[in-house]
């Protein structure tokens, strides 16, 4: 060994050795703190759950974050969406023009030009399951596939899910679809798998702005509960069909549908 | 009453019977174990509905081991910013403890059209009290910077006003401190 490679190799044991004891040592499997308490660790008391869905329409600035989060987390195919954000446009005629490219996959980087009329006001609606409390879905399901769980949340069972896509034409929100892959009709699940672990769904999660809000009705002190027991104005999609949603809008403009 | 009688009521039970339990036998077989469990679906699918694999950490799991970008971050304006909405899904980097890829950091033009995905003035759905927007090139222009110039040269995208605050206490222009 000669003199250069002796003092590299000192140097590089003692840099080495440093950043371990800078470094905090991470990793471990995914640890994250509690975003909906009561669930994590505890045993989860399925008969005894509820939550709710709140969409703040005034806060939405079309990002397109979660349709971003929602298409990684499920590695939903291309040309499907679990949720999007679409785009109102309204002219001064009251007229309304709608549009939603990819979604809100790719945010919304220019305005509409293909407008006329002089434009009276720009918002965007986030659009996910509405879990209704009667759900059409779950009511044209020939096999049972999708179903209402004790604690509210409409799912699809995949293994049964024959594909016959009834509960697609049963949707009133557009909702669901065929997934290509694997032939299921599939839904948003508002991440149940998420919430199971005491984590926000995805959407919520990446919300810049905190426009879409999540969280236990059971719980006095969540956000969801402040605001569905306080005095703001709250309105469902399409009340009129009788679906109850447990999706919540707050400011939506009543051209929304 | 005759033999014919009680051999004929006899037979009568005996098919009932046989045909109530073929009947429970069916059901057994056709359905599903944990069918009806809470009501006309298999009980078992939420259980695997919560199972699946988790995708999205949260900026803590981040931070864990990145704690410089976490120091950055947490004081600036974007802290309400995801990290995996630029950077990718955190399953996509780390599964189970172990670095399996690496996520993209934007680069140059990228960072700009990343900007404007919300900071961009044009869409007018944007309130102020929620996001302050821009108008380019106007901005640049107002600045009096190059028009070619991307957004992180002036402003470091993980706390887009500490450069210029700095720079403000610098040239005086604001006490420093605040």
């Amino acid at each position: 060994m000669n003199r250069r490679s002796f003092v590299k190799k000192v140097l590089n044991g003692s840099i080495a050795g440093s950043l371990l004891l800078v470094w905090p040592m991470g990793g471990g499997s995914l640890e994250i703190p509690v975003q909906i308490p009561g669930i994590k660790g505890r045993d989860y008391d399925i008969l005894n759950q509820e939550f709710a869905f709140i969409v703040d329409v005034t806060r939405c600035i079309g990002c397109g974050s979660c349709c971003v989060a929602d298409k990684r987390e499920y590695n939903v195919p291309d040309g499907n969406y679990r949720t999007w954000v679409e785009r109102y446009v309204k002219g001064f005629s009251d007229k309304i023009y709608v549009d939603s490219p990819h979604g809100g996959l790719d945010g919304y980087q220019h305005p509409r030009t293909d407008i006329d009329e002089e434009i009276r006001d720009t918002f965007f609606v986030p659009k996910l399951c509405n879990m209704c409390k009667e759900a059409p879905c779950v009511q044209v399901c020939p096999v049972g596939a999708t179903f209402i769980s004790p604690d509210g949340f409409v799912l699809v069972d995949e293994k049964r899910c024959v594909g016959c896509a009834y509960c697609i034409q049963a949707c009133p929100y557009s909702v669901r679809f065929l997934n290509p892959v694997t032939k299921v009709a599939e839904k948003c699940t508002w991440c149940y798998h998420r919430v199971r672990e005491g984590l926000l769904p995805a959407c919520v999660e990446v919300c810049p702005t905190g426009a879409r809000k999540f969280g236990s009705m059971k719980d006095e002190t969540s956000e969801v509960y402040k605001i569905l027991k306080g005095p703001g104005v709250l309105t469902v999609l399409k009340k009129e069909m009788g679906t109850f949603p447990a999706l919540y809008y707050k400011g939506a403009r009543r051209e929304v549908i | 009453m005759d033999f014919n009688y009680r051999m004929r009521l006899l037979t009568v039970l005996i098919s009932m019977g046989v045909l109530a339990g073929g009947g429970l036998v069916l059901k057994k077989v056709l359905l599903p174990d944990s069918f009806g469990v809470y009501g006309p679906y298999r009980a078992d699918a939420i259980a695997e509905a919560a199972l699946i694999p988790i995708r999205h950490g949260t900026n803590t799991s981040c931070f864990k081991c990145h704690p410089h970008e976490a120091k950055i971050h947490k004081k600036g304006r974007h802290q309400t910013i995801s990290c995996e909405f630029c950077h990718g899904t955190y399953a996509d980097h780390v599964t189970d403890g172990k670095k399996i890829g690496t996520l993209p950091v934007k680069k140059e033009k990228e960072i700009t059209t990343l900007c404007l995905r919300c900071h961009n003035t044009e869409i007018k759905a944007r309130h102020e009290e929620v996001i302050k927007t821009v108008a380019m090139p106007n901005h640049l222009k107002d600045q009096r910077v190059k028009i070619t110039h991307n957004c992180n040269q002036c402003h470091q995208v993980h706390a887009p006003l500490q450069y210029i605050i700095r720079a403000k206490q610098i040239t005086g222009l604001m006490e420093a401190g605040s």
